[in-house]
Order: C-alpha cells, then structure tokens, then sequence
C-alpha cells in the first residue's frame, strides 16, 4: 500500500496553531506574545488558503477526512480571531493559560476541517479539554463551575460517541460523505437512534436544550475571559459540528430522523432560554440563557432537511446556520469582551490569587492559607453574587464613565436582538427566516415570537447601560481588543456579504 | 434627479448623526431643521422629470413605472439590494414625513412648548416642589445659548427627566415617578427647549420612515421598518408623560417587533416563491403564485395590522400616543402608522392580490368592527390626548376598510384617508400638547371656556375636530365619504359594513363634538383661567397642516389622478 501525500498547505493553519500552543508553553513571560502573533500568523494563513482553490487531505477513496474549502478555512480564521480576542482581553496570567488557550484554539481549526466523525469528535474534545481547567478559579465557585464542566462534557461525549458507534453500525463508515450515501439501505431505527445521540451530545457545545442547564452556571463562576471563549469560540465549535454532521453526512439519507431531532433540540432551545432570560437579574446569566435562545435560533434552519423540500435546499439551511452562528458568535464575543473590559479584575488569574494567598492566610491568623481561604478573602471584594459579571443594575450609566465599553456592548445587545442600528444582527435573522419561511413556516413563526421575547430582556439590558443612573465608576480597559471587535461588528454590519460569502457551504 | 431620491433619505440620517454628535451645541437644533428642511426639498423635486407611468421591458429589465429609480448591490446573498424607486402613491407619503419631520424640528427649535406662560396658579406649586426658582420668566426670552440641559436640579428638561428614571430598582419606581411627575410637568413650562436628542431621535424616525416608503427590495423594506421602532422606543421613554411612558414604550416594542416579523415571515415566503425581492418586479409579475397567496397575505396583514393599527390589535396605541411627547405623537400618528396602511395597501395587496381578495371579508369586518369600536370607546374617554389616539383606530379602520372593498375607488380612497389623516391627527397632537402645556392637564373634566381664555386656540382645535369628523370641504370628507360609497358599490353584505362605517362617522362626529363642547365652550374652568393664547411660533408650525387640510379638502383631484398612475 501506498503511503499517500498529504496536502500540508491545507493544514497549514493547523501546523501554526500547534506550534504557537507548544511555543507559548516555553516561552515564559512572552507566552502571550506569541500566542497572539502565533494565531493571528493562523488566521492569515487561514484565509490565505481559503483565497486560493479548495484542498483536501487524508483520503479514503473519493472521501477525505480534512477538508480546506471556504467555509473551513473562514471558520478556522475565525476561532484563530476569536482566541486572540480572548487573550487580549485576558490581563496578566500563568503560561500554561496561554498554552492551553492556543491548543483549544488548534482543535477548533481542526474541527472547522474535519469530515469524519472521528476527526470531528477528537477535535471537539481538543477544543473542550483545555476548558476544564480553564474555567476552574480558585475557589468553591470555581471548582463548582470545574467540575459542572466536566460531568457535562463527558456525559455529552459519550452520547456523542454512543450515536458515533450506531451510525458506524448502521453505514459501515465514519466518514460523512459516506454517511450521505451509506444511510439508505440501513435500518431507520438504528440510523435515527444514532442521529439523536449524536446530535445531542454536540449540542452540549452549543448550549442547546436539552444539554444546557450548564451553560449559565459555568458561565456565571468561569473567569470572563474564559467566558468570553465559552460563548463564542467554544458554541462556534459546537455549531459547525452539528452543521457539519447534519449537512453533509445525514441530510441526504437520514433527513426526516435527523430533521425532527434537530427542529426538537431547536424549538426546546428557544424557549426554554427565552423564559430562562426573562426571569434574570445579573447580567452574564442573562447572556447565558439568552445564547440557549440563539443555539435554538442556529440550529431551526438545519430542522428543514425533515421535508423533502428542504433537502433539496440543504446547502441553503447549512449555510444560513453557519451565517447565523458567526453573526451571532461576533455579537457575543462583542458583548462579553466589553463586559470583561468594564467589570473590575476581582481574582481573575491564577498568578493574582498565588501571590495573594500568603497574605490571606497572615490576616486569617492560619498556617499557610488555602486556596479556600484565599477565596473566602477574596470573596469580599465581590460586590455581591458569585460571579464576575455582576447584577445588571451594575451596569448602570456605563454609558457615560466607559463610552468604548460601553458602545460595543450596546451594539452588540441590540444585535443580539436583532433590530438596527445593529444590522449584524438584523441579516442574522434575516438569512434563518429566509430559509424557514420556504418550507418551515410554522418554526418561522416560533423563531419569530422568540425574538419578541427576546426583546423583553434585551431592550431593559441596553436602557440599563444607557440611561441608568448608577455610581458609574467602572473604567474600560483593554481599548485595543475593544476597537477590533467593535471594528469587525461594524464591518459585517455594512458588508453583510463577508460572511456570507464563506458561509455559504456546499459538498 | 434620481440622486433626490438619495439625497431624501441620507440627509435625515446624517443629520441625526450630526445633532447627536453636537447635541451639547445651541445650534444642534437648527442642524436638525436645516437636515428636515433639505430632505423637504429634496422630496419635493422629485416629480421632476417623472414617467409616464406605464411599464417598459427593456432587455428584460422593468423600468418606466416608477418616477425614478436606483439600486446598488449590497448582499446578494440573502436577496438585499440598496434600492430605492418612487411612484405616486409612495410620494405623498413621503412629502407628509418629510415636513412632519421639519414641523416637529422646527417645533423643538423654536421651543414652542417653553415660550407659552402657564395659568397662573400652576407656577408657584410647580416651583416649591422642585425647590428653584421660577424659569419660565427667564427662558421665554429663548436665549440660544441657554439649553435645557444647563439648567440644574430636577428641572432640567426632558432629558433630565428622562435620565431620572433608573432602571432596575422597582421598589423606588412608584416613589421617583411622583416625584418626576411634578418636575416633568415643568419642563414643558419651564426650560425652553428639549434634548437636543429628541430632534436627533426625530431625524432618525424620519430617515427610517423615508426609507421604508421609497424601499424597492423586500428585505430592504423590513430592514427599513425595523429601524423605526429603536428611536421611537427612545422617544416615548424619554421623553414621554412620566407616569406612564415605561408601559407604553416596552408595550409599543413588543407589539412591533411581534408585528414586523410576522410581516418579515410573510415577505420571506413570497421571496423564496417569487425567487426576487425586487418589490416593482414582483408586483408587475401580478405578486405571488396561487398556493401562497393567502398565506402570504395573511402573515403580511397580521404585521401590517399591528402597525396600522387594526381592531383587535390596536392596544398599544393608546398607551403609546398618550405617554410619548408632543412631537413623537405627531411622528407616530401621521407617519409610523402610514407605514402599516401603506405596506398594506402596497405590499400586501401588490405582492398577493389573489390572497387579498379571499381575506377582505375578514379584513373588512374587524375594520367595520375597529370603527364602531373606537368611536364608542372615544364617547366615554376623559383624556384629550388618549381621545384623539383612539379616534385614529376608527380613522385606520376607514382606510382597510376601503382597502378591503377592492375596488378602483376604495383604492383611492385608502390612500386619500390615509394622507388626510396624516395631516389632520398631527394638528390635533399639535393642538392637544399646548393645551396641556398651558394647562398641565388633558382631562375633559378639568377644561372648560377655551374659547374665552385662548380663542385662537379654541378655532384652531374646532377646524381640526371638524376636519377628523369629515365636513365637506376639508380634507377628512373625501377619504370616509368614498370608503362607503366603494363598500356600497360591492352590495350585498357589504351594505352592512357600509352601514357601520357611516354609523361609526356619526360616532366619530358625537365624540369630537362633544370633546369641543367640553373643551371650548362652557364657563372657564380654573385650568383654563389666565392661559395665553397661540404665539407666532405656534402658528408657523401649524401654518402648513392647515393649509394641507384646506388644500386637500378644497381640490382632492389632483392628488387622486396622483394615486391613480401608481403602481399597485
């Protein structure tokens, strides 16, 4: 047997990620620096790829298992991006933070490529690994958060894994192209057993229902940073896998099961986060449950592979979910970057709390102080709850004392919403619609009057920030990230057309 | 020329920008007017070298229809295009926003609200509660530099009213509502002008409005309508009655976000069964095909219906006319609720005429239905304002009413009533905001004698109650008279909701006849005691609305021929 060639152009992004992951665990005081250089060198190795023809690598007959079309390498560039954003947003911290950061950051460009699920599977758990240990603080609130994190996640895999193993069973292959043609013959019930587990473990990623109750809860007690990857990188992972799957392995031959799945996972999702949203008062818990809406948002496009006339459509629904998940990945990034930017740095790192915790245990009067101590000192410096984000009542006159901060978050709201002047939002509602209201216009109208609901905790959120009246002391930091976000939400606002001509996936 | 069109709806929005950006600035305002009054001349030039009106296919592309046209490409990808195009049934339309836009500019320059001295009574117990001396005396003089928000204290305008009310702590809320109640009711007398904001905010409703009636692409349209609802959001709950502007504002965004994407549903389905969003291509192509017509007329006229509003989904507008300031009731009354009447009769019926003609019998009953129902819920109304907000559901219902009669002369008649009504209900807001300012109240119960303290006053409110009532000769008559000769024409069970609609007009004359005997007539009431009467400023800014009362009522044919070369 002939050893095959493999395509390193394709995989160029990924060399780069790798190494910058592996550089920065060496390179002590400039591990940040060269993570930041190390990504962005990915990103634009990313898009450079994506400039030129469509590669492939790692085949199996006419299947391959690594894929550098357009929409791979846009998304790549993207988790690239949106890893240096939450490093420029993330202070001070340790190496190994900036190590673990770079390899979560390497299994999202390998999961935006991967088309097997085994490929796809080992780069989703890449992308998640590093998270365990990064959302865990010092602390109860952290290790509460930690281990939330990791029972979930595990639970999930192997629901994942399990649906792997049943399609497997029913198709003979793993590679999704195969899946598309392998279906046919099989037996429905295992093929649809298969579907559901499989896409329910992945919409453990996306925070969708019924995966989701950790989201909030993780996201409240993680460090902002972190939760700023959690809400964008991290569900951009979960997004393209479940698109992935779906579109281009069991669309064609296992639609109607898959579709049904898919429009239950998306409708469960919309309203459970919309009535989770409504009832909350502290502002990154609202953001939380308001992203299990927008996962329910992603994945009702996907849901109209169930009719035959939305296979016919597939490309359309996987590139409108594609198109909805990076309009709304963007716009949370924007809010949480901007949130971390204006929420005072309580214990954020683990070098703060290292070099605080003689200190702790000398005011306790104890022997050297735990990291329990530590925390029950530092947890005085809280203003009040558990997490960083704060009540939203916190946020209060934000416009005045941190305009920058405060503009992004703004923007970013009332995309989130879905109306202008925030227009990124707007197309992202726009391009779900379009597709649902040609052959799902009953999910049209839930996506509808979810975006109503919506709009009842949003439109307090922006008014809050705006005109509230509040001790407004908060100062922005991070000016330079802030810009770029704000930067790249304004221009998917005039040019709608640059995301949406590299989401537009096709076989 | 086809660059005015350009021009039209560029010059509000840059000018919203550029009083935002000045808003500090004494001549922030005039910015403000000098935008509206540019986008007026701007819009007024455009019959300039216009089409015939008749349809060209040239290498297959339609032209000719419109007066002009332009497109530019935006996202192709979900059917978007930057096209405008103007005909004459968009282009009244579009002249009434644009000089509301200017009247309600003009209105917050000059601070026609400020200059007014208040009855007597009212000055020294608004003073006492807010613990500084009386403005009014120093600020009638309406020295540029002295914006309203130099002045300190619980008194400092509108905006610092609207910056009083911290969101998040409901236990304060009942508390500081009291407490603005008094300092809001002072602002109107007190400090001369408002936020320079409120015109931005204006500008920016306008820019939008312009947009959504010169929209020839869809998916531009919905953009378009979205785009009105934040700064109108912004205007009722800053700038509004403080007791009740929270409530109004969230009531108004849900109503019509909910509204706008069922109507965004409907324009999507018939984008994916037409395979364009080209709006004057669609509609010559004779709108959707047949399975989806209904459907896609029913989700379009549920969202219109909102924004119209239509019994039985008008609820919000009570609420939203009676919290919102003078001139964001002026914008909401005669150009946000054209765009629901306007998408209704252009888009709705244009893109699924088949649809339209099955719904009209439920269409025209809840319209039938709307009349009799605003014109007996206005008999018992004790507020000024909410009377005149109510009346505009029984004035809509008229309009979908002949909408929905289908015929050649219901036609016109929908969009004759719907432009009068944009005339005479924004002088009505006009009239009823200096009454209050002058009397800080709109309760029927409370005035009295107008006629004696303001007689002025007292006129103008008659001809304006005269002309929503329909008296020959003014610009209500023609609108109401021919929605019931068209519903006449179709015979049958039509006759019936002929009818109630002429039923509902006698309605319409008892309660506004009754509001002038309370308000005008009658001894004068302690209110009314000592008020001035009209100022020049006033009356410039009324002058126009007036005047297009009069012109319309007086010479409705041209415009008709106008509606008649459109495109439907």
């Amino acid at each position: 047997m002939r050893v095959q060639a493999i395509d390193h152009v394709a995989l160029l992004p990924l060399y780069l990620a790798a190494g910058t992951a592996a550089l920065a665990l060496f390179s002590g005081r400039f591990a940040k620096a060269c993570m930041m250089i190390g990504l962005s060198a990915a990103a634009i190795a990313a898009v450079g790829v994506a400039a030129g023809p469509d590669r492939a690598t790692f085949a199996v007959g006419p299947w391959h298992s690594y894929v550098a079309d357009d929409a791979a390498m846009g998304a790549a560039a993207l988790f690239a991006g949106l890893s240096v954003l939450v490093a420029a947003v993330s202070g001070r911290q340790p190496g190994e933070y900036w190590f673990l950061l770079a390899i979560s950051a390497a299994g999202g460009i390998t999961l935006a490529g991967a088309r097997d699920l085994i490929t796809l599977i080992v780069a989703l758990e890449t992308l998640t690994v590093p998270l365990y240990v990064l959302v865990t603080k010092p602390g109860r609130d952290g290790a509460e958060a930690g281990v939330t994190f990791l029972i979930a996640s595990i639970a999930s895999s192997a629901t994942a894994l399990m649906g792997a193993a049943f399609l497997y069973a029913a198709a003979g292959t793993v590679h999704l192209a195969g899946l598309a043609t392998g279906l046919g013959s099989a037996d429905p019930a295992l093929t649809a057993a298969g579907a559901a587990l499989l896409l329910g473990g992945f919409a453990f990623k996306l925070a969708a229902a019924p995966l989701h109750a950790w989201a909030p809860l993780v996201l409240e007690r993680a460090p902002l940073p972190i939760a700023t990857y959690l809400a964008s990188a991290s569900k951009l992972g979960g997004a393209i896998a479940i698109i992935w799957v779906v579109y281009f392995g069991l669309a064609a031959d296992a639609g109607a099961s898959t579709g049904t799945v898919v429009a239950a996972l998306s409708v469960a999702s919309i309203v459970i986060g919309n009535l989770g949203a409504l009832v909350q008062r502290r502002t990154v818990p609202l953001l939380a449950w308001s992203g299990i809406a927008h996962a329910g948002y992603v994945l009702a496009p996907l849901a109209v592979v169930a009719t035959a006339v939305g296979r016919d459509d597939a490309a359309e629904a996987a590139s409108a979910a594609l198109a909805y998940a990076v309009f709304f990945v963007l716009l949370e990034a924007g809010a949480f970057a901007a949130l971390t930017a204006v929420r005072p740095e309580t214990r954020a790192s683990l070098a703060d709390v290292e070099r605080h915790t003689p200190l702790a245990g000398l005011q306790s009067g104890g022997p050297q102080g735990s990291d329990l101590k530590a925390s029950a000192e530092n947890a005085t410096v809280h203003v009040s709850g558990v997490g960083e984000g704060g009540a939203i009542g916190e946020l209060a006159g934000l416009w005045r004392s941190a305009p920058l901060p405060a503009s992004v978050f703004l923007f970013s709201v009332i995309g989130l919403a879905g109306l202008p002047p925030a227009l990124a939002g707007t197309f992202a509602k726009v391009v779900i619609l379009e597709v649902l209201a040609s052959s799902a216009v009953w999910l049209a109208v839930i996506v509808a009057a979810g975006a109503v609901l919506g709009l009842a905790y949003y439109l307090p959120l922006a008014r809050t920030v705006l005109i509230g009246r509040g001790p407004a002391t908060a100062k922005g930091r991070f000016a330079i990230a802030l810009a770029a976000i704000g930067l790249a939400l304004l221009a998917v606002t005039l040019a709608p057309q640059l995301v949406l001509d590299f989401t537009a996936v096709s076989r | 020329v086809e660059l005015m069109l350009l021009v039209a709806v560029a010059v509000p929005f840059f000018g919203a920008v550029l009083v935002w950006a000045w808003r500090d600035k004494a001549f922030a305002h005039w910015i403000g007017v000098g935008a509206a009054g540019l986008s007026l001349a701007a819009v007024a030039l455009l019959p300039i070298g216009r089409g015939d009106g008749n349809w060209v296919s040239t290498g297959g592309h339609l032209s000719g229809g419109w007066w002009h046209q332009l497109e530019y490409e935006w996202a192709p990808a979900i059917h978007l295009d930057f096209a405008l195009a103007v005909d004459g049934i968009s282009w009244p339309l579009a002249v009434l926003t644009a000089l509301l836009g200017l009247l309600c500019c003009l209105h917050n320059a000059l601070g026609a609200e400020g200059r007014i001295s208040s009855a007597p009574l009212q000055v020294p117990a608004a003073t006492v509660a807010t613990g500084g001396p009386s403005l009014a005396a120093d600020d009638v003089s309406g020295v540029p530099g002295e914006s309203a928000t130099g002045v300190p204290g619980g008194v400092a305008g509108a905006g610092g009213a609207g910056e009083g009310a911290a969101p998040g702590e409901p236990g304060s809320a009942g508390a500081s509502g009291a407490a603005l109640g008094v300092s809001g009711s002072v602002a109107g007398a007190g400090s001369a002008r408002p936020s320079a904001l409120l015109t931005a905010l204006l500008l920016a409703v306008q820019f939008a409005s312009t947009l959504v009636f010169f929209a020839d692409n869809l998916i531009l349209f919905f953009v378009a309508f979205e785009a009105v609802l934040l700064p109108m959001w912004a205007i009722i709950h800053r700038y509004g009655d403080p007791a009740a502007r929270r409530h109004a504002a969230a009531k108004f965004a849900l109503f019509t976000v909910g509204g706008s994407l069922v109507m965004a549903t409907g324009l999507f389905v018939a984008v994916a069964d037409t395979g364009t969003a080209d709006l004057g291509a669609i509609i010559v192509g004779g709108g959707v095909s047949q399975g989806a017509s209904l459907l896609v007329f029913t989700l379009l006229a549920i969202g219109f219906a909102v924004k119209a509003p239509l019994w039985p989904l008008h609820s919000w507008l009570p609420d939203a006319h009676t919290a919102a300031p003078t001139v964001g009731s002026v914008l909401l009354a005669g150009v946000l609720l054209k765009l629901g009447t306007y998408g209704l009769i252009r888009v709705a019926g244009g893109l699924a005429p088949q649809g339209a003609a099955d719904a009209a019998p439920v269409l025209a009953v809840l319209a039938a239905l709307g009349i009799l129902v605003a014109g007996l819920v206005c008999l018992s109304l004790p507020e000024l304002k909410r009377l005149i907000a109510y009346s505009s559901v029984g004035h809509m219902g008229f309009v979908v009413l002949a909408f929905a009669s289908g015929t050649e002369a219901g036609i016109r008649a929908a969009l004759f009533g719907n432009l009068a009504h944009g005339l005479i209900t924004p002088l009505l807001f006009f009239l009823a905001g200096a009454l209050k300012a002058r009397t800080h109240t709109g309760l029927l119960g409370s005035l009295g004698g107008l006629r004696l303290a303001a007689p002025q006053l007292a006129g103008l409110l008659g001809f304006a109650a005269l002309a929503s009532l329909g008296l020959p000769g003014l610009a209500g008559f023609w609108g109401e008279a021919f929605t019931v000769y068209a519903a006449t024409e179709r015979g049958g069970a039509w006759l019936a909701l002929a009818a109630a609609a002429a039923f509902g007009a006698f309605l319409a004359a008892a309660y506004l006849l009754r509001m002038l005997r309370r308000v005008s007539h009658g001894p004068v009431a302690p209110a009314t005691d000592g008020i001035s009467d009209t100022s020049t400023v006033e009356l410039v800014v009324w002058a126009p609305l007036v005047a297009g009362t009069l012109l319309l009522g007086l010479m409705p044919g041209p415009l008709l021929d106008l509606f008649g070369e459109g495109l439907l």
